[in-house]
């Protein structure tokens, strides 16, 4: 019955998500394309950091690797494919060579915790920016030219609303699949405590491992198509910090660790941004911040898990009504 | 051979200014656990604090160190008495990175409506002359700059050690239940630990100011310095922020000589994240507290 229901739910999203851009003006259909990004880069995000409690400062690292893989890809080798779907390959390039990139610095940087790993994170960032800027090979300082082909007759802004929603379910789906595996749960005993999950069983460093390199592969995979979509980026428009902290904060103020938490999260803090603050353009870091600080004061578990606390706490006084002398906390 | 000696000599010059800048968010990092990602903009208000002294009222910016001071150390303290102690105590030590953070962003775009995007400098009198010892060579806001580093870097060191004051931050920050048993007022401490650093990055600020370029977006770069300062020294000393600045000087200058101006973030990196991975509690280790 419930899966009956999900899976109307499903088909009634892909279908609205189809004809969404049919009625929606341009400039709206660029609104909800870049929603769909910032979303799928907070959940991928979320796999990491709100699953195994590893906070990343530096994932933008990954949307930079996975844009110059695919940019210089399609480049030096060329596309592959027919007209429309011949941006897949570079996109599973960008995400491939973003995952082995990831899985080679995993082991070492994965030995940090807390504070260590989130700064050790800022600085690989800064590192991938500043190696893509100064090697010439890379043409990070100039800039690359990445053309798309298009479909004839659609319009950019709707190519790339289907590109990114595709891609933003991939990356739920993705986070779905881990949140009820082995995986998942082993990610949130390590979340909860490390040392004791390594105790009863828990493979951390290859869990740790693991997340880490399905996180980056999402990312990276989001890189490349963020790449195609705006045509030429040079190393400072692809590796930039407020990307990184976004992810976290999309994250955070919808509930670290949950599964629609980082939607939720993108969702409400660029209806704010982009919707409503769209002509205050000299105070957005201000009106961030003070989003970010106002959600860490008040709502430290996020809009989702101050929810489920409530629901809890509704539930627990009904069970105390129904069994007095129960053990109760 | 002469090359080497000046890299070696600007780059100690440059690192004892980091020296400065760090040593405050190391007694924070050190006493309270909290990476205090507000502390680049604390170093650069001092420096804006210091231009407008100098250009309003004529005041020299060595001279403006000491009020600067008292105007931070007021801020950090009742800073650290509310947004701070509220992050902390409602959720975690890990939030209040993020606090931290949020504070900053909203403080470097007040900087930025106030004094506009635009790098600014401070040029006094004395910023043009240049030293020479033989063939090497050194501008003298330089070596003002290195001296009244380490006049303040003593002071700090002096204050730790000696005063009954920086031995209730070094007791508090070892043991706060058994220092609060002892009489000492814990949260009093903290918020004055705090005030005592944000003062410090003040002072450093109007030093950088007129040694160096600044705008307000530069704040970042100084508060990653701070951290990388702290990693390489260790954290919570006046000691460990010396070497570590000093080493990182060496590094910067040394990048930029031999390797390329362009290379230098990427090589402090790099030696962050292998310091992490080798030896996390930096080259003269914990001074106080135990390995957190």
């Amino acid at each position: 019955m419930k899966h009956w229901l999900l899976l109307l739910l499903v088909l009634i999203l892909i279908i609205g998500g189809y004809f969404l851009p049919h009625w929606l003006s341009p400039f709206h259909v660029r609104v909800v394309q870049f929603f769909f990004f910032a979303a799928a880069l907070a959940a991928a995000w979320n796999i990491l950091g709100g699953f195994s409690g590893y906070w990343s400062f530096g994932h933008t690292a990954f949307i930079g690797i996975g844009a110059f893989a695919a940019a210089h890809f399609s480049m030096r080798i060329g596309m592959f494919g027919v007209q429309p779907f011949s941006i897949v390959v570079p996109i599973i390039i960008g995400g491939l060579v973003s995952a082995i990139i990831a899985a080679i610095i995993a082991y070492p940087i994965l030995r940090l915790r807390g504070i260590y790993f989130a700064i050790a994170m800022l600085g690989v960032g800064q590192v991938f920016a500043e190696l893509s800027n100064n090697i010439r090979w890379f043409q990070g300082g100039i800039g690359l030219f990445v053309t798309a082909p298009m479909p004839p007759g659609v319009p950019p802004e709707r190519f790339y609303y289907y590109v990114f929603g595709i891609l933003l379910a991939i990356t739920f789906a993705t986070s779905v699949a881990v949140r009820y595996s082995r995986l998942g749960a082993g990610l949130i005993a390590i979340r909860e405590d490390e040392d004791t999950a390594g105790m009863l069983g828990v493979p951390a460093e290859r869990y740790k491992i693991a997340a880490f390199v399905i996180s980056a592969a999402l990312v990276g995979m989001l890189g490349a198509a963020y790449a195609f979509s705006v045509g030429y980026f040079t190393t400072s428009t692809v590796f930039r910090i407020d990307f990184s902290l976004n992810m976290i904060v999309y994250s955070l103020i919808g509930g670290l660790g949950t599964l629609f938490g980082p939607v939720i999260g993108a969702a409400i803090m660029l209806f704010v941004t982009q919707v409503l603050l769209s002509h205050l353009l000299e105070v957005h870091l201000l009106i961030t911040g003070l989003i970010v600080v106002t959600i860490v004061l008040v709502i430290p578990k996020g809009i989702l898990g101050t929810l489920s606390d409530a629901m809890r706490r509704r539930r627990s006084v009904y069970l105390q009504k129904a069994q007095p002398a129960g053990e109760t906390r | 051979m002469l090359t080497l000696l000046q890299t070696t000599l600007n780059g100690l010059v440059v690192g004892g200014i980091f020296s400065l800048a760090a040593v405050g968010f190391s007694l924070i990092f050190g006493v309270m656990g909290i990476v205090n990602l507000t502390h680049g903009v604390f170093v650069i208000a001092g420096a804006y604090f210091a231009l407008v002294m100098w250009r309003e009222l004529g005041v020299d910016p060595l001279l403006a160190v000491l009020p600067i001071g008292v105007v931070l150390f007021a801020f950090g303290y009742v800073y650290q008495r509310t947004i701070i102690h509220w992050a902390v105590s409602r959720s975690s030590l890990v939030a209040s990175l993020l606090v931290t953070f949020g504070v900053a962003m909203i403080l470097r775009n007040v900087l930025q409506l106030v004094f506009s995007p635009d790098v600014r400098t401070i040029t006094p009198p004395y910023s043009f002359v240049s030293l020479s010892f033989g063939a090497l060579q050194i501008d003298l806001v330089r070596v003002v700059g290195l001296a009244a580093s380490l006049v303040l870097l003593s002071l700090f060191a002096l204050l730790l050690a000696r005063t009954s004051f920086g031995r209730a931050i070094r007791a508090t920050a070892q043991q706060p239940l058994a220092s609060q048993l002892a009489g000492i007022n814990v949260r009093h401490v903290y918020a004055l630990t705090f005030g005592l650093g944000a003062a410090f990055a003040g002072a450093s600020g109007t030093i950088i100011g007129i040694v160096q370029p600044f705008s307000p977006a530069s704040e970042v770069a100084w508060t990653l310095n701070a951290f990388v300062v702290v990693v390489l020294g260790g954290i919570g000393s006046p000691a460990g922020a010396l070497l570590g600045g000093i080493l990182l000087g060496l590094i910067n200058t040394f990048t930029a000589q031999y390797i390329g101006p362009a290379m230098t973030n990427a090589m402090m990196f790099l030696v962050l994240v292998l310091m992490l991975l080798v030896r996390p509690q930096g080259l003269l280790g914990n001074a106080f507290g135990e390995t957190r």
